[in-house]
């Protein structure tokens, strides 16, 4: 199903299917008409995802199984209601973050899902090749909810970059985004600590990623006043979010790209570049049309 | 919706079928099964089912969603549900 020319991804893929072979007809449709350059970046990721999981290949293979029949059970509430499950951060805290074997395997799952799921590897890829690159000499680079952590070591890799912190509210993500990086061999200092986006203790930063985070908080526009708080004047901000995508920790339903550009706009940023990225399999306008999951990402400046 | 002989669920899946998996042309008949329709996997199925739901007033269990076998299967399982 995946050329020979990129090795890793072909063998991440048969370890996968070796523990869910159901998912045979949606990685070789995910893959089909992906262009050489989609290729090659699914290849390296793979290869990244390999190191992370070293010898325990097959149990994070198992995480990702259980994390995609998880979000079927969500998926299944999120079409009956038209809302999502949970709508407290103590609800998603109990239920996710605080409960350390749920969050471990949960996070597992996630880093495959950076793979398998077309919007958030197109997410990643716009993030190395777009954001990154126009971030000015010197920036201090922070990283809100990092979780598996391959943002952040992606930002870490930047030469250009000053410094790198990363903070998350879960004891089980700061376990695991410090494992990432170990494994993944990175020589160089980072600021990993245990916080709540709402209690920051405060700092300047030139940069900040929040992704996939802002659907997770009772208030997001809070939580964007909060990262333009500890943005230094023009700095900037890396803000992704998925619409119409249930799952046990999204209490936040943005239903449209728009809404959330709206709600970054009104926190007092102004969005200098946008990207979307639909779900796997499907055009723009067919998941516009049926609601379907769509990435909306936008790298807004501090006004 | 009580009283709904076989061809007319099978006329209202077809609906159902064709809004949600719009490049599929083939025929949508009893053996009609979610392999045979590019656009339809497992989040697709949900969206599927619960439209069928909706259309029919019914509702499925988690299992009877994930292990529908094809639309022969589900036709029974309606008309199971609707009383027949
Ligand atoms: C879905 S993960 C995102 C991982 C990664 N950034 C990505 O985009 O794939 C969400 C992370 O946000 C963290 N989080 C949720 N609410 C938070 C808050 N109020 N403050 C800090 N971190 C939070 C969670 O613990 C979790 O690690």
């Amino acid at each position: 199903m995946i050329p020979a020319a990129y090795p890793d991804l072909a063998s991440l893929v048969q370890a996968q299917l070796a523990i869910f072979p159901e998912h045979e007809s949606y990685l070789s449709t995910r893959f089909r008409n992906a262009a050489p350059r989609d290729l090659a970046f699914a290849n390296e990721l793979a290869a990244m995802i390999k190191t992370i999981a070293g010898q325990h290949l097959s149990h994070f293979c198992a995480d990702y199984r259980w994390l995609a029949e998880v979000i079927i059970e969500e998926e299944i509430f999120f079409r009956r209601e038209g809302r999502y499950r949970l709508s407290t951060f103590a609800e998603a805290d109990a239920q996710v973050y605080s409960n350390e074997p749920y969050m471990r395997r949960y996070v597992n799952g996630i880093l495959l899902s950076q793979l398998w799921w077309a919007n958030h590897t197109s997410v990643m890829q716009y993030f190395r090749d777009t954001y990154l690159p126009g971030l000015p000499a010197g920036a201090r680079h922070l990283e809100i909810g990092p979780g598996h952590g391959l943002y952040l070591y992606m930002a870490a890799r930047e030469p250009r970059l000053a410094s790198v912190a990363g903070w998350d509210v879960s004891p089980a993500s700061i376990a695991v985004t410090t494992a990432t990086f170990k494994a993944l061999g990175y020589p160089g200092r980072i600021d990993l600590a245990l916080v709540n986006l709402f209690d920051a203790p405060g700092g300047q930063f030139d940069s900040i990623t929040l992704s996939e985070v802002l659907e997770h908080v009772e208030e997001p526009d809070q939580a964007l006043r909060a990262i333009a708080r500890l943005l230094a004047p023009g700095g900037r901000a890396f803000i992704n979010v998925p619409v119409n995508s249930p799952a046990p920790d999204h209490i936040i339903l943005f239903r449209t790209p728009e809404a959330v550009f709206d709600t970054i706009r009104e926190a007092g940023f102004d969005i200098e570049a946008t990207h979307l990225a639909p779900i796997s399999g499907a055009t723009l306008e067919r998941a516009r049309k049926l609601a379907l999951t769509i990435s909306a990402t936008a790298i807004a400046r501090k006004r | 919706m009580k009283l709904m002989d076989q061809s007319a669920i099978l006329a209202r899946l077809t609906e159902i079928v064709r809004t949600l998996f719009d490049e599929y042309d083939g025929p949508v008949d009893a053996s009609l099964n979610a392999k045979a329709v590019k656009q339809w996997d497992s989040l697709a199925n949900v969206q599927f089912m619960v439209l069928v739901e909706q259309a029919f007033k019914v509702r499925f269990t988690v299992s009877e969603i994930t292990g529908l076998k094809n639309v022969g299967e589900l036709m029974q399982v309606i008309q199971k549900k609707l009383g027949h």
